[in-house]
């Protein structure tokens, strides 16, 4: 009997013992995804520069990085004057290792030297596997090569109230006329402004969310206006008159009312958010970076944290068939190719190139992550398998901004009425920008 | 102990060692990390201050560039702005430290720098309107002290640095005019961080980090990500907007430490303090809690050797433990089987001598109840003397046995002194006559006349202390003196002194220590002839030890010897005793021939024992009770009887062939075919060891009667178990001599008292003790006592006041008592009061 109870507490603390391995194991397992190049005790020390003054998606990813890596350091530091001070900093004595593009510093020549300074991390040497990148959002430079790996990508669109919809038993409207009809629905339920966003002539501005887009798909259509377009022709602002008449037309309507909107929304990003968590904002114009700062605000706002409702990003239905989705970089990282310590420097960026901790740091700031899967942050589950024909990306269309500006004040005088459409379409290279 | 307790206990123990140990170690830990944290916070104000030397040190440095600027401007002879930074060039000793020298007069934030571009090495100029690092600075009015910007990128170098401020005076190379600038002394970071490496002292994995107003760090270490330590610390650290107020409210305030939580969720220690002189920075000093605080697995291991140490020795333990008490068993057994030899043997010799006892004391009896013959009687007379000596001795020998045993035991009843002395003076008087010794009586006639102690162990020492005043002395005299004191202490007790003094052999000083000694005699050689033991003084000193007191001893050899004791007892009594001559008088006048108790002619007795002699013994003795007895030589011819005849009584003895007696009362409480289902069995036995009463009782005997039988107590034993309606009074049948003396006894009429309760024990207890005075007969119930009265007469009838009245009894007779509470003096007071005898 005794030898009976030995035998059985022996066979159960083996199990044990068994399953805790397998347990370590599967742990390991996930982490497993990237296989480090280098021993583990390598000793390093990275630093990496950008403009966000607080990069937690980044660190995070640093920490996930020294589990294969531990003994090293890996610093961010937040330039001031980023546009001017990364091209003397990469010149200077401290050069970072890794440092941070955006997508307007690529053709200008101001930073040509800096794209020169970076790795080609198309390289196959590299080992770096990009096909993870959607390729929209993959930017290689004239000779084809590439140089800066997309971290996050944005969009312009609007948030939606899922609760609202859910309450009100309404359909996210996929296009123009969807979107009238549920405008109409949600006024006679009570909400004055269905739509509301910004008033600005900022980029998450209600003229350019809504608007902006759908102008990109009309130079996509035809790309032999760009070139006017960015020399400012005015001729080329006919290519402005189908999204503006359609944002007319919105204003017109009555989705949005302009006056409520630039009464209780000051500002393009605090204000939006706050103000949608408010919970009586059905939808609301903003950008991609606007949604970054959702979560960090959710417990910021009383009445959020007092009512908390699911809400989601969708492209704003512009069109009549339905909306088109601007699929933008947002920040890119760059590797020095004069770094001190270009293997680990390497190895980090190979690390960071994997649909899963491209996804991890998109989801950590919410932003649009530029690997195929959009599956890790639900908040942007509806970009999924947009259709092709109303996306549009950096590949499409090369539209400088100067021009950009230029549709941004013409989106802004039409929807507060201080221009016509034909006014805005004529006038374009000369309206007046900040 | 059972084995499981050990080891419960045991465990408990350990568990106890093991609680004492996690608490002191844990305990120590505290002080320790407690200590450490000091020891931190100690180390960050150290470094503080070193931060904030080198910081004044560096304002210094941009001070003295400022007024050397401003003396030449002072001088009537500004500087313009290009030779204000010449003069810097030079003056400047570190090339990674550079001077920027600005306009803010006109809010262009231009001017230019000590470097050059790292772009363009020819573009010296450099302009802050893009990099908001002077609002909250007081740019335009610098006021000698520390001032400090945030670290912010140089535009020159893109190199993260910090810049100490100081106003200069220029002059303005177009105009002429004196300008207000700001001068720069621009410190890259790097710098001050290789400084703090060599300030983390004995901490490996300290971060050093300095904060300003708003948490924006001037330097960070790497594991407190983000650009601002309050971001960071909100981040991971959770709370109310209330308590994270009052938290950065007190990094900003105080000098202390704090536990947080880095972005593993890891335990870590800040240190802060304010840096001095420097108004708005703090320094912020960052560790992992687990390199600071002791680590606590030491204590586990520790822990877990301490834990399987004292398991080990636990098990040692036990199995020592188990070896021992095997050995004890062993032994234990051993003596067990010794004293179970030895208890044997006492039980055979007890019985072996008192079987053939029986026979010479009981036939002895008869010749001295039967003779008339002078001269048979004196012989007869010796022969009782001789059985009486060797009944002691075999006593003694019992007694003593109890003793080592640890069974004897002190039993406190409420006695008569006059009693007590009466058997004393009785036995003594015959041995001292016989020896033709004086023996005189010092008895004073106050001590009180009830007592209560342990009356039998009383007059069992001073028997045996008496007799052996009369065994040791040949001639002379032997006085036996007792008196009384009232006790102070205790005004309900007196203490008797009792003393024994002879005129005979006397004891040597050095053969004094031997007279307590058991088995041990005096002059062994000497006083071969004399009988005895050596038991008698052992056994008498114990009981007085036992009984709160010892016996004194005065001797001188040749010439005699006085011993002597103080007994406290308590006095139930305080009537004096009187003059004990006249009742000793009366004593040897009632110490007459013997005399039934009763007649029951009409009783039928059974007694069993194998020894012919004895039944013959048995017969005989309750031959003038005129019972109607049957014998059997064997439990089977008992058993063949107890089946056939009904009995009154059955007396079975013990120890016989074949079927003992155990054996044979067994079968005859199976036996449910025989008229004698409720006869009381008596088991007759010369076995008188310590507990064989409740042997035999435990073996379904209602009583038990040591042999040699005491004719008194035989008959007073029937007189308890016969039906009382088959009891009678004896017939006259003695000689005219016997006449004379019941004529004078006559004179004071012995009254018959009849006690009637339920309890038979106690009926027989009161009988024991009222028989001396009194003629006294026992019934179970009113309808006994009404069938006893048809036929005798009675004086006074006690009974039990829980008993039913029956009706009929003469009530100037009847009283009505509680027998189990009262006591016996208050008994026989009441009965005296009530025959009217007077105290």
């Amino acid at each position: 009997m005794k030898n009976r109870i030995k035998t059985i507490v022996s066979m159960a603390l083996v199990a044990m013992l068994v399953m805790g391995v397998m347990g370590c194991g599967q742990d390991k397992s996930v982490v497993k995804e990237f296989s480090p190049k280098y021993s583990p005790d390598t000793e390093y020390k990275l630093s990496v520069v950008g403009t966000y003054s607080n990069f937690e998606s980044l660190d995070n990813a640093i920490e996930r990085f020294y589990a294969h890596y531990p003994k090293g350091e890996i610093t961010y530091t937040c330039l001031d004057d980023y546009g001017n001070a990364i091209l003397n900093a990469l010149a200077g004595d401290e050069a970072p290792d890794i440092f941070v593009a955006q997508p307007w510093m690529i053709g200008n020549e101001k930073y040509d030297s800096m794209f020169e300074g970076a790795e080609v991390l198309s390289d196959s040497e590299l080992e770096i596997n990009l096909d993870c990148l959607r390729p929209g959002v993959t930017l290689d430079m004239e000779n084809g090569e590439i140089v800066a790996l997309p971290i996050f990508a944005t969009s312009y669109g609007m948030l939606v109230n899922m609760d609202i919809f859910e309450k009100e038993g309404l359909e996210v409207p996929k296009n123009f006329e969807e979107l009238k009809k549920v405008c109409d629905k949600l006024k006679a339920a009570g909400y004055e402004s269905p739509v509301m966003g910004s008033n600005t002539t900022t980029t998450p501005g209600i003229g350019y969310s809504f608007a902006y887009p759908m102008f990109a798909n009309t130079v996509k259509g035809d790309r032999s206006v760009e070139g006017d377009l960015n020399n400012l022709e005015p001729s080329a602002g006919e290519a402005m008159r189908p999204a503006l008449s359609r944002l007319k037309e919105f204003v017109d309507y009555g989705c949005i009312d302009v006056a409520k909107c630039s009464a209780e929304i000051e500002n393009d990003y605090d204000a939006v958010i706050l103000r949608f968590f408010e919970g009586d904002v059905p939808m609301m114009l903003c950008s991609g970076d606007v949604v970054s700062g959702t979560k960090k605000r959710e417990s910021k706002s009383e009445a959020f944290s007092a009512n908390p409702f699911k809400y989601d990003f969708y492209v704003a239905p512009s069109g009549d068939k339905g909306g088109y989705y601007m699929d933008s970089v947002s920040i890119l990282f760059c590797a020095n190719k004069n770094s001190k310590n270009l293997d680990m420097t390497n190895e980090f960026m190979r690390f960071l190139t994997s649909k899963v901790e491209l996804g991890l740091m998109a989801e950590k700031k919410r932003l649009i992550t530029p690997t195929k899967d959009y599956s890790l942050d639900e908040v942007y589950a509806s970009l999924s398998g947009f259709p092709e024909d109303r996306t549009i990306n950096v590949r499409d269309i090369e539209i400088l901004d100067t021009a950009v500006k230029q549709f941004r004040a013409a989106a802004y005088a039409v929807i507060n009425g201080t221009m016509t459409v034909d006014e805005a379409v004529a006038n374009y290279g000369s309206i007046h920008t900040d | 102990m059972k084995k499981r307790y050990i080891i419960i206990i045991n465990i408990v123990i350990v568990g106890l060692i093991l609680f004492i140990i996690v608490k002191y170690a844990n305990d120590r830990a505290r002080e320790s990390n407690q200590a450490s944290v000091a020891s931190f916070e100690k180390m960050t104000t150290t470094t503080e201050q070193i931060i904030a030397n080198y910081l004044e040190d560096e304002q210094h440095l941009c001070d003295i560039w400022s007024n050397y600027i401003n003396r030449s401007a002072e001088a009537g002879d500004p500087m313009t702005i290009d030779e204000a930074i010449s003069y810097i060039r030079k003056a400047k000793i570190s090339p990674e430290i550079s001077g920027h020298l600005i306009y803010i007069d006109d809010g262009s934030m231009k001017g230019i720098s000590t470097t050059a571009s790292t772009t363009d090495t020819s573009d010296y100029s450099i302009k802050y309107s893009h990099i908001s690092i002077f609002d909250n600075l007081e740019i335009s009015n610098v006021d000698g002290a520390v001032n400090l910007t945030r670290a912010y990128t140089n535009p020159l170098n893109g190199v993260q640095s910090i810049a100490f401020l100081n106003n200069v005076k220029v002059m303005d190379e177009e105009t002429g005019a004196l300008r207000q600038g700001l001068l720069l002394r621009v410190v890259p970071v790097s710098r001050l961080e290789q400084k703090l490496v060599f300030l983390k002292g004995e901490y490996e994995d300290v971060e050093i980090s300095l904060i300003d107003w708003d948490g924006s760090y001037m330097i960070h270490g790497k594991s407190l990500k983000n650009s601002n330590f309050f971001e960071y610390f909100k981040s991971y650290n959770p709370m109310s907007a209330q308590e994270y107020n009052e938290v950065i409210n007190t990094i900003l305030t105080d000098i202390g430490s704090m536990h947080i939580h880095n972005s593993k969720n890891e335990d870590c220690v800040i240190a802060y303090t304010p840096l001095s002189n420097l108004e708005g920075w703090f320094l912020v000093a960052y560790i992992p809690a687990k390199e600071l605080i002791m680590n606590r697995s030491i204590d586990w291991i520790l822990l877990v050797i301490v834990s399987i140490g004292l398991m080990v020795l636990l098990h040692f333990n036990l199995l020592l433990l188990l070896n021992f008490n095997r050995k004890l068993t062993v032994a234990a057994e051993a003596a067990n089987q010794a004293n179970e030899a030895k208890s044997l043997f006492l039980s055979t010799m007890s019985h072996d001598i008192r079987t053939p006892m029986n026979a010479i004391i009981g036939m002895n009896e008869m010749i001295l109840r039967d003779s008339h013959d002078e001269g048979i009687l004196m012989y007869s007379e010796s022969i009782r003397a001789a059985g009486s000596t060797l009944l002691g001795i075999i006593n003694d020998i019992l007694d003593f046995s109890k003793i080592e045993a640890g069974k004897m035991e002190i039993i406190n009843v409420d006695y008569n002194i006059a009693s007590l002395l009466n058997d004393l003076v009785n036995m003594v008087q015959r041995k001292a006559d016989e020896k033709g010794l004086i023996f005189k009586l010092d008895v004073d006639s106050n001590i009180p006349r009830i007592l209560h102690g342990d009356e039998i162990r009383i007059k069992q020492v001073i028997t045996n202390i008496l007799s052996n005043a009369v065994k040791y002395t040949q001639e002379g005299s032997v006085v036996f003196s007792i008196s009384s004191t009232k006790c102070e202490e205790e005004p309900n007790h007196v203490i008797l002194h009792v003393s024994v003094k002879d005129t005979g052999i006397g004891i040597k000083k050095e053969e004094l220590n031997k007279l307590f000694v058991a088995f041990e005699r005096i002059e062994e050689k000497k006083n071969r002839n004399i009988e005895g033991t050596g038991l008698g003084m052992a056994i008498a000193q114990n009981f007085l030890n036992m009984m709160g007191s010892k016996i004194q001893v005065e001797s001188e050899y040749g010439k005699g010897s006085e011993f002597s004791f103080d007994l406290k007892q308590k006095v139930v009594k305080w009537e004096p005793l009187g003059e004990f001559d006249a009742a000793y008088k009366s004593f040897i006048r009632d110490r007459q021939r013997y005399k039934a108790q009763f007649i029951a002619p009409k009783a039928r007795v059974l007694v069993v024992d194998d020894t012919e002699i004895n039944l013959k013994v048995f017969v005989s003795l309750l031959g003038k009770t005129k019972i109607q007895i049957d014998t059997a030589d064997s439990g089977d011819a008992g058993i063949a009887l107890f089946k056939r005849n009904l009995y009154d009584v059955i007396f079975l003895d013990h120890m016989m062939p074949d079927k003992d007696g155990i054996e044979t009362i067994k079968e005859m409480k199976e036996c449910t075919d025989t008229p004698n289902l409720k006869t009381p069995i008596i088991c007759l036995t010369a076995n008188a060891v310590s507990g064989m009463r409740e042997m035999y009782i435990n073996a379904g005997f209602d009583d038990y009667l040591t042999k040699p039988i005491d004719t008194n107590r035989l008959e007073n034993m029937l007189l308890t178990y016969l039906p009382t309606d088959l009891i009678e009074q004896p017939l006259d049948e003695f000689s005219d001599a016997d006449k004379s003396v019941d004529a004078e006894k006559d004179s004071k009429p012995i009254h018959t008292l009849l006690l009637v309760d339920e309890d038979v024990a106690l009926l027989k207890k009161l009988k024991d003790q009222l028989s001396s005075a009194y003629n006294v007969v026992v019934v179970k119930s009113g309808e006994q006592a009404l069938k006893y009265l048809e036929k005798h007469e009675a004086q006074l009838i006690i009974m039990s006041s829980e008993m039913p009245d029956p009706g009929g009894l003469d009530e100037d007779k009847l009283k009505r008592m509680n027998l189990k509470d009262i006591s016996q003096n208050e008994l026989t007071s009441q009965i005296k009061e009530f025959l009217g005898e007077g105290c």
